[in-house]
């Protein structure tokens, strides 16, 4: 299996979402060797974990530039930030690191004998292919996050190439949802037939006792808190959160907001909140630990994930873990998995408000959500989920 | 004698609620709750693809059957829509109405679950809709029949004291016990409470109490294979065929097979393309072959009162009362032919309430969780308050908040696993169903606080 990012060395739900599927999988008895571009720092004692090493890379006389992938967002903004055809080189860092990584691949997976391959994300799928080449085995690509998403469908044509090509040559697609599905038949041109949709799983338990609490301000009043948890890109939809807190603040001043996270367009929400006469009532918490993640969702009143196209969303799925009713851009996979929550057009942000308050104002309807939506976890766990990849494994090795 | 077959059906339409926001509450006197567009389109698709095909060949088939009778029960709010968006569809049902063979029943007039809420209007809800019947159809309803055949015990003896003789209700197995649907039942006797009894002598709609009240249980199965299994191409029966059906009708045997359905079975859950009309065109040729009889509800009662006073009309020796009988045993005579079928009737015990709802077929898709309780405790709530306003807009549309579509639209019962098909609402989720119907609450809250005429104060010492 080729990964990029890998707990607790991880930015995104990538790396959660390959930890969780690998542990799955383990559980189900397979055997799972996971390659990395960085070395892993031992979190792990049931897989194999390789990445390149010197000797690898040696061979193929590339220094060295293996970084964790900071961000492919920022990279795609970098990327559209300059002219295109300077584009390739400029993308020095991340590009570089795929290049050494796709090259070492079959270096580093020589001595295994795989019966599948499985890739996740495009900065591995060459690297697989080769592989999957190279063992004569069958390639499946998993597809957590497209370039179109990152990028609200203002793609680099180069990684949007190297995706599709990817997603041609693989025997088989595992989607995170049908709205990434969709995206792959609509936009890259993908017979649906050899995609599947495996939604992400969630470890985390509800328990009633960690029913929302409210933040306290200085005058000792509780005041109701609604959250963003999210890197600071345009994909995540900042800006409208922004846009609904101000909607919320005119209604009712006694609101707070925490932005939680961290990203490029920093700078600009900060302009933009006090533009909005914001600057009272939110809070811009910076990158938070998944402890300090844990706490602010239990202090939400509700947490608000307005992504401008979200193939999945594993924040939604903790939030609703911790008991916080959740309002669901409808342009996210994990709409299409959480019954009990409010979904709005990312756009409608008036609506978004609208909901915020509602949920404010009606008790039963907050009591509800905090109760009902936990219940998908019970279904949604990685043991289930990684059920249904080995039944495509099967499937695969059957044909 | 062969099982008379009682065909009932039910229409009724909602004012389904726009997309509020929290924004205009409490800002105009005049703030419309509900969705014109939406409910003008939804009526005018269902009259095109049921109600006037279905009623014109409902007309043809009374012309032509002298022994084919039907039973309405048409909501106020359905009646108010036809108003608005149909009176083509109002006056096709006039033209039925006219045959004198088909029979109304009553309800409450804003399609309500204010029966197991407020007893009260509960009364005034059903006063209303059979002065409505009255002023349209130009009858006056016997039988009632509760929103969504919601039923227990006591409905039936509150129906009973309001002056019904006959009331409709599913026929649940577990109250069956292995009986036939195909009797009619009564309730068990029993007196309700002497506050409950003065308020409803106080607001009932018919002249007088009844003596008795029958029960008319709905043949589920029957029913089922026609509303909801006729086009499942997975279902052993299909495709169904009128003679078929009628075999199965003759085999159930019974006083009267009890059919009743939603009206929009033809034509809006059936497709026309299913054959839906073809069968139902069939039917009555086919009972009129085998000398089965139509009856409506009250004929049904009727009828197995005549029979079994027949029954007890003779003598033990098989001869006709000799004339020279004194006048107390004559009296007795008289009084034991009058109650005769009552005494016969089998008991319908229904202590908890049931409706013919999901397969649960209790109230757990109007009050089965907190959105849907809270939001119906609320209504409720501003009972008194919007009567004390005396303002007849605002208790209108208290009223049509009453509906209960409203609180189906939240039900929740089906919402885990992602399974959305089988929620069927105008709105995105039982949430948004909730959000609109909240603000809806909220605003008419502030009118009515604004609208009374004398806020009461403290008033101060002097």
């Amino acid at each position: 299996m080729f990964g990029w990012e890998y707990p607790p060395r991880h930015l995104g739900g990538l790396g959660v979402a390959c930890q969780g599927l690998i542990r799955g999988l383990v559980n189900q008895n397979v055997k799972v060797t996971l390659v990395l571009p960085f070395a892993a720092d031992g979190s792990e004692d049931q897989i194999d974990i390789l990445c390149p090493q010197e000797h690898h890379i040696q061979k193929i006389r590339v220094a060295s530039l293996l970084l964790p992938y900071d961000s492919a967002e920022l990279y795609a903004q970098r990327i559209q930030s300059i002219p295109r055809e300077t584009a390739q080189i400029y993308g020095a860092d991340l590009g570089h690191a795929v290049h050494v990584f796709t090259e070492t691949s079959v270096e580093v997976t020589k001595h295994l004998q795989p019966d599948i391959v499985h890739a996740h994300d495009w900065m591995t799928y060459e690297a697989g292919l080769r592989s999957a080449r190279h063992h004569g085995k069958p390639l499946v690509t998993h597809i957590h996050a497209t370039e179109l998403d990152r990028t609200h469908f203002h793609p680099n044509e180069w990684i949007y190439g190297r995706e599709r090509w990817a997603f041609e040559q693989a025997d088989h697609v595992i989607a995170v949802s049908n709205y990434t599905k969709n995206i792959l038949v609509q936009h890259y041109g993908i017979n649906p037939d050899k995609i599947s949709v495996v939604h992400n799983g969630s470890d985390e338990t509800y328990h009633a006792d960690t029913a929302p609490t409210q933040i306290t301000t200085m005058s000792g009043k509780k005041n109701p808190m609604v959250l963003f948890l999210g890197r600071l890109t345009i994909q995540k939809g900042p800006m409208h959160f922004l846009e609904m807190a101000s909607m919320v603040h005119r209604h009712d001043p006694d609101v707070q907001f925490v932005i939680a996270g961290d990203g490029h367009m920093l700078p600009s929400l900060v302009h933009q909140s006090v533009k909005l006469g914001l600057q009272d009532c939110i809070v811009f918490a910076g990158k938070v630990s998944s402890d300090e993640a844990r706490k602010l969702y239990t202090q939400a009143s509700c947490f608000v994930m307005p992504s401008l196209s979200e193939p999945f969303g594993l924040v939604a799925l903790e939030a609703i873990a911790q008991g916080t009713p959740v309002i669901l851009s409808k342009q996210s996979g994990a709409s299409e998995v959480i019954g009990h929550a409010f979904k709005v057009d990312f756009w409608d942000t008036e609506k978004m408000a609208d909901c915020v308050l509602t949920i404010l104002r009606e008790t039963p309807l907050a009591s509800q959500l905090t109760a009902e939506a936990p219940r998908v976890l019970q279904r949604l766990t990685w043991e289930n989920q990684a059920g249904k990849v080995v039944s495509i494994y099967e499937n695969l090795l059957r044909s | 004698m062969p099982p008379r077959i009682c065909l009932y059906f039910q229409i009724h339409q909602p004012y389904r609620l726009r997309d509020l926001r929290i924004t205009e509450i409490g800002k105009g006197k005049t703030m419309d709750y509900f969705d014109h567009d939406k409910n003008r389109s939804v009526f005018r698709k269902v009259a095109e693809k049921c109600y006037l095909p279905a009623n014109r060949l409902m007309l043809s088939l009374l012309q032509k059957y002298p022994d084919f009778q039907i039973a309405y029960s048409l909501s106020g709010v359905f009646l108010d829509q036809c108003e608005e968006y149909g009176q083509d569809v109002l006056e096709s049902f006039q033209r039925l109405a006219k045959t004198g063979r088909v029979e109304f029943l009553a309800e409450t007039y804003y399609h309500s679950l204010s029966s197991i809420q407020d007893t009260e209007e509960f009364c005034e809800q059903t006063t209303l809709h059979i002065r409505k019947i009255e002023d349209l159809f130009g009858m006056t309803p016997t039988v009632f029949r509760n929103t969504e055949l919601i039923y227990s015990n006591e409905l039936a003896q509150t129906a009973r004291l309001m002056g019904f003789k006959g009331i409709l209700a599913e026929g649940t197995d577990h109250l069956l016990q292995g009986r036939s649907a195909n009797l009619p039942y009564t309730p068990p006797r029993f007196r309700l409470p002497r506050r409950k009894e003065m308020l409803i002598a106080r607001h009932r709609p018919l002249p007088q109490r009844s003596e008795n009240i029958s029960v008319l249980l709905k043949n589920y199965r029957l029913s089922d294979d026609v509303a909801f299994r006729f086009s499942d191409k997975s279902w052993v029966g299909f495709p169904l065929n009128a003679e078929t059906f009628t075999d199965w009708l003759l085999g159930d045997g019974g006083h009267s097979v009890n059919l009743f359905m939603d009206y929009e079975t033809f034509g809006e859950h059936q497709w026309e393309d299913t054959g839906i009309f073809e069968f139902l065109r069939t039917l009555p040729r086919i009972w009129q072959e085998r000398g089965m009889k139509c009856a409506t509800p009250s004929q049904v009662i009727e009828q197995w009162y005549e029979n079994n006073r027949a029954e007890v009309g003779q003598s033990p020796t098989g001869r006709r009362s000799p004339e020279g009988e004194s006048t107390p045993l004559r009296e007795k005579r008289a009084h034991e032919r009058k109650t005769a079928g009552f005494t016969l009737m089998p008991v319908y015990d229904a202590h908890n309430v049931i409706s013919w709802a999901d397969t649960e077929r209790d109230l757990s898709a109007w009050q089965g969780n907190q959105i849907q309780t809270s939001a119906l405790k609320a209504i409720h709530a501003l009972g008194p308050l919007v009567k004390a306003t005396g303002n007849p807009d605002l208790l209108r549309i208290w009223r049509k908040l009453q509906t209960s579509d409203h609180f189906y639209y939240m039900c929740t019962k089906y919402w885990n696993d992602g399974d959305v098909h089988k929620y069927f609402s105008p709105y995105d989720s039982p949430y948004e169903a909730y959000r609109r119907y909240s603000h809806a609450l909220c605003d008419l809250r502030q009118r009515i606080t604004n609208a009374t005429p004398f806020p009461r104060r403290k008033r101060r010492k002097t």
